[in-house]
C-alpha cells in the first residue's frame, strides 16, 4: 500500500513539476538584458569625503577626499562601502560616532537603522518608532541631513505614497540603493565549511563562488546540516 | 546538438547567439521550477531572467567540471531563496497564509490540494522536491546544487515527501 501511495505521490509532483517550454517572450527579455550597459556604483566612492573621530565614522558628503584626513576607520568604511555597492556586503561593521547630532536627529537615525537590508519604510513609522507621530515632517529633516548616509541607511525611508522623498545623493542614487539591496543576497552558506554568515562577513568573502549557496533563515540552513558563524553572527541579524 | 558545455564556453566569449541557445534550451525548466518556488508567474520570470543575467557575467568563471544545468539551477535557486527570505522577513508572521492564497490562484483544480500541502514542506524539503521532479536531477546534482551531502538531500526528500503524503491523505487526495 505503501509503495502504491508513493507512486501516486510521484505521477502527481511530476505533473505538477512538469518544465515549460520557454517562452519567446523571456527569450526576448534575456537577449535585451545583456544590452542593458551598467556603470559601476561603486564609483560613487571615488566622490566621497568620509571623516572619523577616534570613536568612528562621523561624516560623509560629497566632496574632495582629503589625504591627511583618512585613518583606518575611514579606509575601513570606504572599503566597506564599495563592497556594499557591488552587492558583496549587507551590513557595516565600521563604528560610527553621532555624538555631535542633536538628541532628536539621534533618535530619528537609530530608528532609521533598524530597518533591514533591503526593506523600505515610511518617514511616518520612523516618527511612530520614536513615539512622536505627528514629528513625519522633523523626521524627513533629520533624515536629509543625515551626517553618515549608507552607514545609516536613511535611503531606506520613503514616503507613505510609495514616492521616493529626497536623498542626500539624489533621487536616482536611491532608487538604485533599493534595487540592489532587492537583489543582493543577505545570508550565505560555503559548501566547503558547511557555515552560513552574513554576506560581508570576512569569511564568507573567502569563499569560492562555486561554494556560495543562499539561504532564507539561519533556521533553513541549520535544517540541511550548516551551523552559523561565529564571527558575523548571522542569527542575531536575521 | 553542440554539447552543453561547448555551449557555455561560446557563452564565455561573450557570443549573444550561443547565450539565446541557452536561455531557449533551459528556460522552460528554470521558470518551472522558480514558478512553483515563488508562485508568481512575473516573480518566476524576474528570478530567470537575473539567474541568466548572472550566467552571461560569470561565464567566465564557469569550471567545465560542473554541468551547465547543475550550475544554473544553483544560480537561480540562490536567487528563489533570498526571494523567499525577503517575503518573510517583510511580511512577519504568518506569510505562508497570504502566498497560498495569491499562488493558488490560476492553478487547474487538481493542483490546488498539492500545492497547498507543499506550503507546508520546509523550505528546503520543498526546493529539492521542485529540483527533483521538474528536472529528475539525481541525489548527487541536488547535493551539488544546494552545497550538501547526498544523505541530507535523501532525508529530506523522504521527509517532504512524507509529509505531503500525510497532508493530501487528510484532504482526500491520497
Amino acid at each position: 500500500m505503501n509503495l502504491e501511495m508513493r507512486d501516486r505521490l510521484d505521477d502527481l509532483l511530476s505533473d505538477y513539476f512538469r518544465p515549460e517550454t520557454t517562452p519567446a517572450s523571456l527569450t526576448a527579455r534575456v537577449a535585451r538584458s545583456t544590452r542593458v550597459a551598467d556603470g559601476d556604483p561603486a564609483q560613487l566612492v571615488e566622490r566621497l569625503a568620509i571623516h572619523a573621530t577616534s570613536h568612528g565614522i562621523s561624516l560623509i558628503r560629497v566632496g574632495r577626499p582629503g589625504r591627511a584626513a583618512e585613518s583606518g576607520l575611514t579606509e575601513q568604511a570606504r572599503e566597506e562601502i564599495v563592497q556594499y555597492l557591488r552587492g558583496e556586503r549587507v551590513y557595516f561593521s565600521v563604528p560610527i560616532d553621532l555624538s555631535a547630532a542633536p538628541a532628536f536627529q539621534r533618535r530619528v537615525l537609530d530608528a532609521a537603522r533598524q530597518i533591514p537590508f533591503g526593506q523600505a519604510r515610511p518617514y511616518a513609522w520612523v516618527a511612530a518608532r520614536i513615539g512622536n507621530p505627528r514629528a513625519v515632517r522633523a523626521v524627513g529633516t533629520a533624515l536629509g541631513r543625515n551626517p553618515v548616509p549608507l552607514l545609516v541607511p536613511c535611503h531606506r525611508v520613503w514616503r507613505t505614497d510609495g514616492g521616493l522623498g529626497g536623498y542626500l545623493f539624489g533621487a536616482v542614487l536611491k532608487r538604485r540603493l533599493l534595487e540592489l539591496e532587492r537583489t543582493t543576497p543577505v545570508l550565505e552558506g560555503c559548501a566547503s565549511t558547511r557555515i552560513v554568515c552574513r554576506v560581508g562577513c570576512d569569511h564568507a568573502r573567502r569563499m569560492k563562488p562555486e561554494d556560495r549557496v543562499v539561504f532564507a533563515s539561519v533556521d533553513d540552513a541549520r535544517s540541511v546540516g550548516y551551523q552559523p558563524c561565529k564571527v558575523c553572527r548571522p542569527s542575531a541579524a536575521a | 546538438m553542440e554539447t552543453e558545455r561547448r555551449l557555455m564556453a561560446r557563452v564565455g566569449k561573450g557570443d549573444e547567439a550561443a547565450f539565446a541557445e541557452l536561455a531557449v534550451r533551459y528556460g522552460g525548466r528554470l521558470l518551472a521550477v522558480a514558478g512553483r518556488l515563488l508562485g508568481s508567474r512575473a516573480d518566476a520570470e524576474d528570478a530567470v531572467q537575473r539567474a541568466f543575467l548572472q550566467c552571461f557575467s560569470n561565464a567566465a568563471r564557469y569550471r567545465p567540471t560542473w554541468a551547465v544545468s547543475t550550475w544554473l539551477y544553483r544560480i537561480l535557486t540562490n536567487i528563489c531563496v533570498d526571494e523567499l527570505r525577503r517575503r518573510s522577513t517583510r511580511a512577519g508572521g504568518d506569510r505562508a497564509l497570504l502566498s497560498m492564497t495569491t499562488s493558488a490562484d490560476g492553478l487547474p483544480g487538481s493542483y490546488v490540494d498539492l500545492h497547498r500541502a507543499l506550503e507546508r514542506v520546509p523550505r528546503e524539503a520543498r526546493l529539492l522536491l521542485a529540483l527533483r521532479y521538474v528536472d529528475g536531477l539525481s541525489y548527487g546534482e541536488l547535493a551539488r546544487i544546494r552545497g550538501i551531502s547526498i544523505n541530507t538531500v535523501k532525508s529530506q526528500l523522504a521527509r517532504g515527501k512524507h509529509l505531503l503524503r500525510g497532508e493530501l491523505a487528510q484532504r482526500g487526495v491520497l
